[in-house]
């Protein structure tokens, strides 16, 4: 029987503050391991998620080695000392439970959904994975063909060749540079010992955020949250990593030829990083331009001009500068040149601050009601907190907005932002030499290649 | 390993199901989890009512439903919702069409005024007609970009060859560039009527208020419609097995194998979808295909099989997928034939059937987390006549299950000796 007690070395702040919704009753934690916990009750639905996160993705790889986070993530499914492979998959099934992963720049996440009654298998699973991964020679050998396979999906893709090749060209120092899944070639070569070498890096408290959302009681959670991770050693400290990408000097021009009916048009410009006062207004833009049909972008290519199937416009955020980038499926009969053209009319007119207020609140409402609507599960809440957790670490970033406090005030920060905001992050990064810009055209020549 | 047995709590709906004088079925679902409300506004029709030679207008019509109405323009019906914050989607599939919208709960009035608005009064302006049109005939185009489903439309043309299942409910290049106004005004005129509509509302509402709502705002509707159910010919089962092989330059070959599947009515149903979770449904890797095929073979990133998934008012498909590099094809297609084989001549085991159901009765609950899947069943239950106790029966339809019932149930719909192979991918470079 476990008497169930909170450790007095871990500093319990709870949210007291008005703040978001989404960090009402969140309880931050640290263990003197340095696993950083964060729990919140929801007592409105009968399940529970619990989700790892690792500060460690693409980021965080070398030349000659890229794709490891993102291999790593297979491997974690694995097996342990504890749990034979398959039976992480087992349990979750046997539960009625879901599970899955993913990996991207900043960051290699995993979760669990159970119902509210047996979630804590979860934290047992997370809880020896975390250290006691086996690298199985001939698991290494499958699961890397499975790897491989995945990449060829995305390199089948209408999309990604083209994303690829933009992010390659705009990024020339920074590892933004590289997929996360990684280059083919870097991929065939990896071996067991190196992932094995990857994960023995990373994979410490220290650079662990758990997030447990739902229907729990939270002494009883954090009591065993400490009995399960509490011993694991804290492991090496990791130095921050430091690469800046310098100022690009003029625009950057690409073109992907590939086997296609429809061509396509990604225009990417270099952006600030999460929490970066200019980021907020970024934000703004990135829902003006498009999201929805009132969107600027669709009623000027899609319902004005008639040249583009869809067009969209993306901003995400991450802990170092990334892109704010535009993408473009042409309507056939239509010149790439001119779409990209009427793209930057588009962008001239918020320049010169031709935006109504009404369409600000418009906007500003579509953001708030999208965070409302987008988090009605647990696991979209606990999504949210960890990404956060994870990213906004940076010095940059005020203190009453870093980690997961970042959701405090976003809405805050959107809402701040003014038309005059919006013409001088335009003005400042939507510009011509800070831009890389791809098109994707038919490979007439291959094709003619193979039929010859 | 633990096991614990079936005592998480059932999700439970408060459903209340009412008729207006015009027939419109009206059903609501309370909670009050988020301040939000989903609104699915469907007419029991789509691309299962058009005809060969107009494939793609019942989809055309779908998405046409916010391209102006008598008192909106589209521009205004996108402002309208948007500047809630609220989001709007229309849309044409196979069986069912109309409008999907979700918003905060404070704009519900709005959502049902925007709904009936389009349900009732879209006008089809001839230049959006035109517009969507040119649309369509690029996306149907952009298609061919994704090789998965490029192998999907070609299995459908083979399997349900002769009924309305085979075409795309997209349609094809030279049935949606003759498509007119006129065909989407008759098409809409005749099969939006009340009496073949169902409204769902979902979430952060007030019951009673709302009844008075929905009463002033769809009372008007009063079209009669002529849609009288057309003969649908259900497809039957091949008797020979079918390849077909699409030559398409990418770095897979995506496989489907399969036939002609079940209907949702089937009394079967809850077997299949047992036998579904042992075969190729589990997420993650215990099922079989996922696991001999992906994580013991490493053949695949993607790679299931189901029967349940596609069942409808007519019969779905029976397939299993893999998408894999090119020189795997033949180990890929004999592994999924083996493992289908297999599930029909050799029983299951009872560890494999108990994980299936307690699979399926433990995570029955995830699906009602969201107000919009709680819509969607709504329906659901509706159109299948499934009663809204089924979240009560639903557990015993699983656990009574016996390991002779899937060896019947595989026998009765699954036929490894007459199946259809479709393969796209660089299959003029491999040998076969």
């Amino acid at each position: 029987m476990k008497t169930i007690t909170t450790s007095t070395d871990a500093a319990i702040a709870t949210s007291t503050q008005p703040g978001s919704f989404l960090t009402r009753n969140v309880q931050k934690m640290v263990l003197p391991n340095g696993l950083t916990v964060l729990t919140k009750q929801l007592h409105d639905k009968p399940v529970v998620a619990t989700m790892v996160w690792y500060r460690v993705g693409s980021r965080n790889e070398e030349l000659g080695q890229t794709g490891k986070s993102h291999f790593l993530e297979h491997m974690l499914f694995k097996g342990t000392d504890r749990y034979k492979k398959g039976e992480i998959d087992l349990v979750t099934h046997l539960n009625g439970g879901a599970n899955n992963a993913f990996t991207w720049l900043d960051f290699t996440a995993y979760y669990f959904t159970f119902a509210s009654d047996r979630w804590q298998s979860a934290l047992e699973i997370e809880a020896s994975r975390m250290r006691d991964t086996t690298f199985a020679d001939d698991e290494f050998v499958s699961e890397k063909q499975v790897v491989e396979e995945e990449l060829r999906i995305g390199l089948d893709g209408p999309w990604e060749a083209l994303e690829n090749e933009v992010w390659a060209t705009a990024f020339r120092q920074h590892p933004y540079h590289w997929p996360t899944v990684g280059w083919l070639e870097d991929l065939e070569a990896a071996s067991g010992a190196d992932m094995k070498a990857y994960y023995d890096k990373w994979y410490h408290p220290g650079n662990a955020i758990l997030v447990i959302v739902g229907n729990f009681e939270t002494a009883e959670a954090v009591a065993r949250v400490e009995e399960l991770f509490g011993n694991i050693p804290a492991g090496p400290a990791t130095a921050p990593l430091r690469v800046v990408e310098p100022a690009q000097r003029g625009e950057k021009r690409l073109i992907v030829k590939k086997a296609t009916p429809v061509e396509r048009l990604f225009i990417g410009y270099h952006a600030p990083a999460v929490g970066e006062p200019d980021s907020y207004a970024l934000k703004v833009v990135e829902t003006l331009l498009a999201t929805g049909k009132s969107s600027r972008l669709y009623q000027r290519l899609v319902e004005k001009d008639k040249s583009v199937t869809k067009a969209d416009a993306s901003y995400h955020d991450h802990i170092d500068p990334s892109l704010f980038y535009l993408q473009a499926e042409l309507q056939p009969g239509f010149e790439l040149s001119n779409v990209e053209g009427a793209i930057y009319e588009e962008i001239e007119r918020l320049k010169h601050s031709e935006v109504s207020s009404a369409e600000m609140e418009k906007v500003k409402r579509q953001f708030e009601a999208s965070l409302v609507i987008g988090s009605e599960e647990p696991l979209q809440q606990a999504m949210l907190l960890g990404q956060y957790e994870t990213i906004a670490v940076s010095e940059h970033i005020p203190e009453d907005s870093r980690g997961f406090r970042y959701l405090d005030t976003l809405l805050d920060r959107i809402n701040a932002v003014g038309i005059q905001d919006i013409a001088r992050v335009a003005q400042k990064y939507l510009t011509d030499s800070n831009r890389t810009v791809g098109y994707l055209i038919d490979d007439v020549e291959q094709e003619r290649d193979r039929a010859a | 390993m633990q096991h614990s047995q079936q005592r998480a709590s059932l999700p439970k709906l408060d459903v209340e199901r009412f008729e207006l004088p015009n027939g419109l079925v009206v059903l609501l679902s309370e909670n009050h989890s988020i301040p939000s409300v989903s609104i699915n506004a469907i007419v029991r029709t789509g691309s299962r009512y058009e005809t060969d030679d107009k494939a793609g207008l019942a989809s055309l019509v779908g998405e046409l439903l916010d391209a102006g109405t008598t008192s909106r323009t589209s521009q205004e019906i996108a402002e309208t919702v948007e500047e809630t914050g609220g989001h709007l989607a229309t849309f044409g599939d196979y069986q069912s069409s109309g409008v999907v919208l979700t918003l905060l709960s404070k704009d519900l009035s709005l959502g049902l005024d925007v709904s009936s608005d389009l349900l009732m009064n879209s006008t089809f302006p001839e230049e959006k007609v035109a517009q969507r049109i040119d649309r369509r005939v690029a996306q149907i185009k952009a298609r061919l970009d994704v090789p998965r489903t490029q192998a999907s439309d070609v299995f459908n043309e083979i399997v349900f060859k002769g009924t309305p299942m085979h075409r795309p409910a997209i349609g094809y290049d030279d049935t949606v560039k003759k498509l007119t106004r006129e065909d989407v005004e008759t098409f809409y005129r005749c099969q939006y009527a009340p009496s073949n509509a169902i409204l769902a509302i979902a979430g952060d509402i007030d019951k009673q208020a709302v009844k008075n709502r929905i009463a002033d705002g769809f009372a008007e509707w009063n079209r009669s419609g002529q849609f009288g159910t057309p003969v649908v010919s259900q497809a039957r089962r091949q008797t020979t097995p079918i390849e077909k092989f699409v030559t398409v330059h990418k770095e897979q070959v995506n496989i489907i194998i399969g036939h002609v599947g079940i209907t949702r009515g089937n009394p079967d149903y809850y077997s299949l979808l047992v036998m579904d979770t042992i075969l190729g449904s589990s997420p993650g890797f215990t099922s079989r295909i996922p696991r001999i095929l992906r994580d013991e073979q490493g053949l695949a990133y993607s790679t299931y099989s189901n029967i349940t998934a596609s069942a409808g008012l007519d019969p779905g498909r029976f397939i299993a997928f893999i998408g894999t590099a090119p020189e795997n094809l033949s180990r890929a297609i004999s592994g999924l034939r083996k493992e289908i084989t297999r599930i029909v001549e050799e029983p299951v085991t009872a560890a494999e059937l108990d994980i299936a159901k307690s699979y399926l009765t433990g995570s029955f609950v995830f699906r009602f987390q969201r107000n919009s899947q709680i819509a969607e069943f709504l329906i659901e239950a509706e159109v299948y006549r499934l009663g809204f106790d089924f979240l009560e029966k639903y557990p015993e339809l699983i656990r009574s299950t016996t390991i002779d019932d899937i060896t019947r149930v595989t026998r009765k719909y699954i036929d490894p000796k007459n199946l259809t192979t479709v393969v796209v991918g660089p299959v003029d470079v491999i040998e076969h």
